[in-house]
């Protein structure tokens, strides 16, 4: 495993000038390199843009010459700047009967050009030209750029030669060309649906990189549609056997292990052929059993492939003595050093906890250990985890390390998720009405401007309303608990606005009954302010309002 | 799925960037800037995986550079982990223990052999013998085209003396 060297010694073969490039874009590259602020960059660059704009555009620039130019242009996109001005070019090259040409305008327009770029009509008709080239790199660039350009609207343009390109000679051609129709898959899947039959037959093709490449669209077809694939589970087990038994040629191995990309493809495959149905798992059984047995955990690979056993596991109908070789490799995972591992562990776990619960338990601690670790990466699993492992009799515990760790993020896409998956346990788990406005409070105090405001207002007819209890004791001993905690919140210097307004309303409704709420509402929708409205509250409302009058100033007085 | 692939150096420049999914011009530049803020950061002995607006980041650093590969959140993070080596050992074999600045000076050959490698954001060649051959052929014909080139300026620039 080969290490990439260090800069130094490259440096000094580079100013030999070597590279193969021509001296002016050695020393663009270079002086870019050397530069010490963006400004600095920037300069340089907007001198490249103008020279390039300059050259591509003149009429007497030499062919080959186009071409460096249109690397450049590349390297200055690459780098943040604007090129769309040599996109044209990029197209043109893309006529040129050279192949070094035609393959740099290839290359140019698929980094260039998004699916919908209108310049993409002008390539269509080189690329149907392309595809029936009888030079097969050229068909191959052609099919590269099919892969990235085609969209829905041109898909017809090329379908019918592209399905030609299934039988070609060329096992490269015949590859490309199922990628291009999984594609085509994914962007009309109307569109593909007749040819069902030819990725079936590529399944068997001679080479193994084509069979490979159909396990793409063929994922893709049985995730939409799994009755319909049902037949094909034993081939699908028939090769996973023969890839793990060593039987394809020996260039597919990758660190000692056979194919294992197309073995976790196919892992992924029969996991879904296999969820939910029981007669189709049993035929599964054995090869997954047999590929956990023969794996290698030290391996990256090797633990990658033991991980989609375990993720196909978890989808099978339950098969106890899988389950507990499921379980044994976890516990491997969990203890290992490594945090990719430990990942991976959880992850797993948070996938067999569905089917046995009791799995949580045997691995608490090494699952707090990864709750505490600085990784944060290994953080957000766990909680993931935790979300799943929550039940009545520990939502307490959870939810409330969880508001804790809310409290601590500060990307409000993440905080929102993790604000609303309390909200959600707290619903679904509560184990008593009291704590249940306590955490809530706490959730709103701390993300109250990230939660759905429909959860404040769920909250607020709830306690207004009451929680259908028989016993009005309860009920507004409830209320008055609730009240005591949102007058002690308000205290608090500094409160997201959305949270004060959820207290007031809270407050309003609680002590003056829902019927004078509405004339609160009537009031508040004339002012501006809550200044103003405070005045006019404090002057007006107690005299149609029942209650204590001492409550209601007070808490007029601690709004303005 | 392989959304895009992303190679950025120790000091946040960009050395390679593949997308398989649409992103506009302005969607990349700030992709990268929030992605080079979130890597670029993080300790050696940390996960090689990260969470980024509800898709998965696969990353490992080789020296100065960091390859950085996005995919779909039910993807193997580990397996994908080996998809990035994988290409590394093919850059490897192809430059003769690739350095940096071989990326930075033939950043295009590069992206050939990304494009033998992955396509439509899948794993489309697992053989790195298959991979070599093809790039090769490549090559070689390229040579050929590049010598008919010479030979032609040759001619011209005869005939124009």
């Amino acid at each position: 495993m080969e290490q990439l060297k260090t800069i130094g010694r490259e440096l000094a073969m580079g100013s030999q000038g070597g590279f193969g490039q021509s001296k002016e874009f050695l020393d663009l590259i270079k002086s870019i390199g050397e530069t010490r602020s963006k400004a600095e960059e920037d300069r340089i660059v907007l001198r490249e843009i103008e020279t390039l704009k300059s050259r591509l555009s003149s009429p007497n620039t030499p062919k080959f010459k186009l071409k460096e130019y249109l690397i450049r242009l590349l390297y200055v996109e690459m780098l943040g700047h604007d090129a769309s001005f040599g996109y044209i070019h990029a197209v043109k090259m893309t006529h040129d009967e050279n192949l070094l040409l035609k393959r740099t305008g290839y290359l140019a327009v698929t980094l260039f050009l998004n699916e919908d770029h209108d310049l993409i009509i002008l390539i269509v008709n080189t690329i149907q030209k392309d595809l029936k080239s009888d030079n097969y790199l050229v068909v191959c660039a052609a099919l590269n750029a099919v892969c990235r350009l085609i969209n829905e609207e041109t898909i017809p343009a090329v379908l019918p030669q592209v399905v030609e390109l299934l039988g070609h000679q060329k096992e490269t051609v015949r590859k490309k060309a199922v990628m291009a129709l999984h594609r085509f898959y994914q962007r009309a899947p109307g569109s593909v649906s007749h040819l069902i039959s030819n990725f079936r037959k590529r399944l068997c093709d001679n080479d193994p990189g084509v069979m490979g490449a159909t396990l793409c669209p063929l994922f893709d077809l049985i995730m939409t549609d799994v009755d319909s694939y049902k037949d094909l589970v034993i081939s699908f087990v028939n090769i996973l056997k023969q890839v793990a038994e060593r039987r394809l040629p020996k260039s597919y191995d990758y660190h000692q292990m056979p194919a294992p990309f197309v073995q976790i493809k196919l892992l992924k495959i029969l996991s879904l052929l296999g969820s939910g149905d029981k007669k189709a798992s049993e035929q599964i059984y054995t090869i997954v059993g047999d590929i956990i047995r023969k794996s290698d955990s030290t391996s990256n690979i090797g633990n990658a492939i033991l991980y989609e056993c375990i993720c196909c596991v978890s989808s099978l109908h339950p098969n106890p003595k899988l389950l507990e070789a499921a379980a044994d490799a976890i516990s491997k995972f969990l203890k290992s050093d490594s945090h990719n591992l430990k990942y991976l562990g959880i992850d797993a776990l948070s996938r067999l906890i569905k089917i046995s619960p009791e799995i949580a338990e045997q691995h608490q601690l090494a699952v707090i250990d990864c709750l505490e670790d600085p990784d944060d990466t290994l953080k957000r699993k766990t909680f993931e985890l935790l979300y799943k492992m929550t039940k009545s009799s520990n939502v307490e515990v959870i939810v409330d390390r969880m508001i804790n760790y809310m409290i601590s993020i500060n990307d409000s896409h993440y905080k929102t998720e993790i604000a609303s998956r309390c909200v959600e346990l707290a619903e679904q788990f509560a184990p008593s009405n009291q704590w249940f406005i306590q955490t809530m409070n706490k959730v709103f105090e701390h993300a109250g401007d990230l939660v759905n405001s429909k959860v404040a207002h769920n909250l607020m007819r709830l306690i207004a309303e009451g929680f259908g209890e028989d016993d009005d004791a309860v009920d507004s001993q409830l209320r008055s608990s609730a009240v005591e905690s949102y007058l002690q919140i308000m205290g608090e210097p500094k409160l997201p606005s959305a949270f004060l307004q959820s207290c007031i309303l809270v407050l309003c409704v609680c002590v003056c009954g829902l019927f004078n709420f509405f004339i609160y509402l009537f009031y508040r929708s004339f002012v501006g302010s809550w200044g103003n409205m405070g005045l006019q509250m404090e002057n007006i409302l107690p005299h149609i309002l029942p209650g204590n009058c001492v409550t209601w100033q007070r808490l007029i007085r601690q709004m303005t | 799925m392989i959304h895009f692939v992303l190679l950025i150096s120790r000091q946040g420049k960009v050395r390679l960037t593949k997308w398989y999914s649409p992103y506009t011009q302005k969607e990349r530049t700030k992709v990268i800037r929030e992605l080079s803020g979130m890597i670029l950061v993080r300790g050696p002995k940390l996960c090689n995986f990260v969470e980024w607006r509800g898709y998965k980041v696969v990353y490992k650093r080789y020296a100065s550079l960091y390859f950085c590969m996005c995919i779909d959140e039910d993807d193997n993070e580990l397996e994908v982990l080996e998809m990035i080596h994988h290409f590394v050992e093919i850059l490897d074999r192809y430059f003769g223990s690739v350095c940096e600045l071989d990326l930075i000076f033939n950043f295009h050959k590069a992206y050939y052999i990304l494009d033998e490698i992955l396509i439509a954001g899948e794993l489309q060649e697992s053989s790195k013998k298959s991979v070599a051959r093809l790039i090769s052929a490549q090559d070689s014909l390229v040579e050929e085209a590049k010598e008919q080139a010479s030979s032609i300026s040759n001619i011209i620039a005869q005939a124009t003396k």
